[in-house]
């Protein structure tokens, strides 16, 4: 009976110092501005009512100092002023970060599911089969990448290009090479050649002056999809040799290159495209020419950019 | 390699030094690039020649005084670090 009644007596402890803490932690949960669910209130108190000691350590070590603190009518003055003042910050920030980052814009791009990213990364390796490359609209803007495959995210470039510093990171390793500041002049590196691709591809747009959609945020995440097949050609060096390497790097290149021209051409080749037409004319030939020497240059940051890694 | 978005920078900021260095009436007038010879009339397409004497042109009125103050900090970051 002891230990049960020890259980029934501490939980009912733990719920006290719990629910005062609750006061606190709302503020967050009615903000609307929150991308997912606080369950961290609503967690420690399930755990307080049903588990034992194990899981409350941490909350009932902080609940007790806290409860003190919160007892003395000051230090209760100053935490409600305090958390008014962040909440007015917070507000501020919410209000200003929009006209340096756009950062509902770019909630578009991150807008992904496990199946998306499944399905895009196959059509990145395997680009051949695919027919209908148009992106889907819906009442004048495009549809979010989650059910669209065609449509461009820049949750797989983000996630690639860390991929293949840290992957850089182990191919200097394995061959005595490594040292952690090598790690960031890669990255830094990479970077660096991207936002020079991306400058001289809106040059490139301009003087042809193409009449196209494509965004900036657009561009920068089809230029970072090369770093997937960087990726496998990295990694297949490093299990086979230069014989995997070569074969791989040279399949991925075939494959961005299709990928690149399909993409881009119902992009810039807006009018001409739609109807699968192989157009005359000097402007729809210089757009082609842009297409082409885009897609080329893929291929060839893919082997600059990984080859002094494979040995 | 070593090639970095610092090195990036520089390199720009000597592009756009370029670009703004041109002279109106000794040079540009000289090769027909100047502002005043590029209006082909209302047509559709302007062609990469006047899109490209627009942008010299409209580099060198807006970035006129931002480049002063870009170039003071280089020199002094140059001077400093080296």
């Amino acid at each position: 009976m002891h230990p049960a009644g020890s259980a029934a007596g501490t939980p009912r402890q733990r719920k006290g110092p719990s629910k005062r803490r609750i006061p606190v932690s709302h503020l967050g949960m009615a903000d609307p501005h929150q991308l997912f669910d606080d369950t961290s209130s609503a967690q420690s108190q399930g755990y307080g009512a049903q588990r034992g000691p194990s899981g409350l350590g941490y909350p009932t070590a902080s609940a007790s100092p806290q409860a003190a603190f919160l007892a003395d009518p000051v230090s209760n003055m100053a935490m409600a002023y305090g958390s008014s003042l962040a909440a007015q910050g917070k507000e501020l920030v919410d209000k200003n970060i929009d006209r340096f980052i756009p950062v509902t814009k770019l909630k578009y791009y991150f807008a992904v599911d496990t199946l998306y990213v499944g399905k895009k990364l196959g059509l990145l390796f395997f680009p051949y089969l695919h027919q209908d490359w148009e992106v889907q609209y819906q009442q004048d803007t495009p549809v979010a990448p989650r059910f669209d495959v065609n449509a461009p995210d820049l949750y797989i470039p983000a996630m690639a290009f860390i991929t293949y510093v840290l992957v850089a990171g182990l191919a200097l390793g394995t061959q005595d090479r490594f040292s952690p500041d090598l790690l960031g002049l890669q990255a830094s590196s990479a970077l660096a050649w991207l936002t020079l691709e991306v400058l001289a591809i809106l040059l490139s747009l301009y003087l042809v002056t193409v009449n196209t959609d494509l965004t900036t945020i657009d561009l920068v995440a089809f230029l970072g999809y090369k770093y997937v097949g960087m990726i496998g050609g990295i990694l297949m060096g490093l299990l086979f040799g230069k014989i995997g390497y070569y074969l791989v790097l040279g399949w991925c290149c075939m494959s961005i290159f299709v990928f690149m021209i399909r993409t881009l051409r119902l992009k810039i080749l807006a009018e001409a495209a739609a109807e699968g037409v192989p157009v005359r004319g000097a402007r729809n030939q210089l757009r082609m020419y842009l297409t082409m020497a885009v897609a080329a240059a893929q291929p060839l940051f893919m082997y600059w950019l990984t080859f002094h890694l494979v040995r | 390699m070593a090639f970095t978005l610092y090195s990036l920078l520089q390199a720009a900021l000597l592009c756009v030094n370029a670009i703004a260095v041109l002279h109106e009436e000794r040079f540009l007038k000289n090769i027909g690039w100047g502002t005043d010879q590029g209006i082909g009339g209302f047509g559709e397409e302007p062609g990469i020649k006047s899109q490209l004497m627009n942008l010299i042109r409209s580099v060198r009125t807006v970035m006129r005084v931002p480049l002063i103050i870009v170039n003071s900090i280089a020199i002094v970051l140059l001077l400093l670090f080296g």
